[in-house]
């Protein structure tokens, strides 16, 4: 065989892969998207036309009129502020934290990691049980703080994790070349530290924001009430309405935020949440 | 004490007190539940029972079935993640045209809320009007199965569905991986004119073995504690089929209020998972002295 010809079929392979693992993940949301602009009836009948002859919005306007039996602008606006504040918190917490653990004098810091780390993999049910009651006991129960401190508790570990990875990226020498041109402590911190930190920050800020916006259990467990209902747990909620149209529709705008974002800034958030090995 | 641990204890207390306050103290709170009989009026434990919820727990037929599918979800799912995102970024890691799109394929589904994924599979699995279905037909076949309608069907549709939530990470991860690999070595495997697949095979699964093993575990964590698709889609039914130790616990804690067995099942299923990662550790430490590292 010549090299040009084995040049070829290797090209080819690669791009018959390339198609079959375009397939295998997007096919699903295909499927989400057709069913969101079909209608009902040709999205119930068993002859699927996998090409759509025609696309229509009704569905998007019925589910964004006000008054819908999801009250998708509310939720989303909830999930907006309980996500971006929780971003903010755990990232104001986990900082400092971090620096402290990463590179600071203290004894037993290995351990404290090594316990993080292993809060990070314990199963959640372990813990919520607790949680729970204490949130009726002292009436947190469907407040904003209620959703905050477990949102909050389940990204703070994780997020000293990665962002210690990206710390320990970034040479100790610059700081001792600070702190031998007389910088403190604080100003070494502020001056020095932060801004090389930045996109570990930004990166961090994102996947907060997208864990919190994605989390189920949690707004399941903690609120009972609709007003302070997030998107992702209106969606459920709408499943036991039978507009499958509807439901997509509602599905697909309560994911784009977040899909954007990823889509977006997907090379910062993979290089610096690969190095930390994951998220769920 | 000096002055800089001062500070940096500082720094770490808040998180500190956030971890005992939220993680610590439930831990022990769930632990001592395990042991009681849990008073449902004041949630406090009313009499301490030892070991029985346990034991209850355990003779359970019905709870064996559920722990032997619990092991078999989290293996099948791990195994199949890490291969086929194994395939995945050994297929990224080429230079074509559209490696971006397909990257962006690969990595959206990480971000879609896992209700969503519920929604979406719950109309792919679809026994009517499903694309599965649908696409079975269009290639000639019947297409008239209930995936969600039977149990073994239905924890295998759980099944592809997780494993579809998984890849985009462990493709991330071990893509990550290959680009770190030195170009020295293919180099010099090109010079001792090794073939495509002695390469792979002698060159890539060896220095990739490191990133895969840890993958491995962490995708079994993540498979044992798989709620939110199992919720949606199938509510852990039909007839038990998809239950899993994780929705056991939720299900016996927050369903039928029986916190003492919901926290000793909780605890069964923490002991399992640590079994499980203590063995796949175990097999990384005897090959590792195997291949003469320095034990850590």
């Amino acid at each position: 065989m010549t090299r040009r010809r084995r040049n070829l079929i290797h090209k080819m392979a690669v791009y018959i892969g390339a198609l079959i693992v375009f397939l295998i993940m997007a096919f699903p949301l295909y499927n989400l998207f057709l069913t969101s602009v079909q209608r009902e009836s040709d999205v119930r009948s068993p002859d699927i036309s996998f090409i759509p002859e025609y696309i229509m919005l009704d569905h998007y306007q019925t589910v964004l009129s006000p008054g819908h039996i999801v009250p998708i602008r509310e939720a989303m606006a909830n999930s907006l502020l309980v996500s971006t504040l929780t971003a903010l918190i755990t990232m104001l917490l986990a900082v400092p934290a971090t620096y402290a653990l990463t590179r600071m004098r203290l004894r037993g810091r290995n351990y404290i990691l090594l316990g993080l780390a292993s809060i990070y993999l314990l199963p959640t049910i372990l813990f919520v049980f607790p949680l729970f009651i204490q949130a009726v006991r002292v009436g947190l129960v469907d407040t904003y703080v209620g959703l905050l401190i477990p949102y909050v508790a389940f990204t703070l570990p994780f997020t000293i994790i990665i962002l210690r990875a990206f710390l320990q990226g970034i040479p100790v020498e610059i700081e001792e070349a600070a702190r031998i041109d007389g910088c403190n402590q604080f100003q070494l911190f502020f001056r020095i530290v932060l801004p090389l930190m930045k996109p570990g920050i930004l990166a961090g800020l994102l996947v907060i924001f997208i864990l919190s916006w994605i989390e189920f259990l949690t707004p399941l467990l903690f609120t009972r009430d609709i007003q302070i209902l997030t998107v992702v747990l209106g969606l459920y909620r709408s499943t036991y309405d039978i507009h499958l149209g509807q439901m997509a529709a509602a599905a697909i705008i309560a994911s784009l935020p977040v899909v954007l974002l990823i889509t977006v800034f997907q090379r910062l958030i993979t290089r610096v949440v690969v190095s930390g090995g994951g998220g769920e | 004490m000096h002055p800089e641990t001062r500070v940096a204890l500082a720094l770490v207390a808040p998180t500190l007190i956030a971890v005992v306050g939220l993680f610590l103290y439930p831990l022990g709170l769930t632990l001592v539940f395990s042991f009681g009989r849990v008073d449902l009026a004041t949630f406090s434990v009313a009499e301490f029972v030892g070991f029985s919820n346990y034991m209850r727990i355990i003779r359970d037929p019905s709870f064996q079935a559920i722990a032997l599918r619990t092991v078999y979800f989290g293996a099948f799912i791990s195994l199949a993640t890490t291969i086929i995102a194994f395939l995945f970024s050994l297929l990224l890691n080429q230079a074509f045209w559209g490696r971006g799109i397909v990257r962006v394929a690969v990595i959206v589904p990480w971000a879609v809320p896992s209700v969503v994924a519920g929604i979406l599979w719950g109309q792919m699995f679809n026994a009517q009007h499903g694309f599965i279905n649908g696409l079975i037909r269009v290639l000639g076949g019947e297409g008239g199965t209930i995936w969600l309608g039977e149990p073994m069907l239905a924890l295998h549709a759980i099944i592809i569905a997780e494993t579809w939530r998984g890849l985009p990470l462990a493709t991330l991860v071990l893509l990550a991986g290959l680009q770190m690999l030195p170009s020295s070595v293919y180099e010099a495997a090109d010079v001792d004119g090794a073939t495509a697949w002695q390469k792979f095979r002698h060159v890539t699964i060896p220095l990739m073995w490191p990133l895969l093993l840890p993958l491995l575990i962490l995708q079994f964590v993540f498979a044992m504690k798989s709620f939110d698709i199992i919720f949606v889609l199938t509510g852990g039914g039909p007839r038990m089929g998809t239950t899993t130790l994780n929705y056991y616990v939720y299900q016996r804690g927050l369903e039928a209020f029986r916190f003492g067995d919901a926290a000793a099942a909780a605890y069964i299923l923490t002991i399992l998972m640590l079994l499980v990662i203590g063995a796949l550790a175990f097999v990384r430490w005897r090959q590792g002295l195997r291949e003469g590292e320095a034990p850590e």
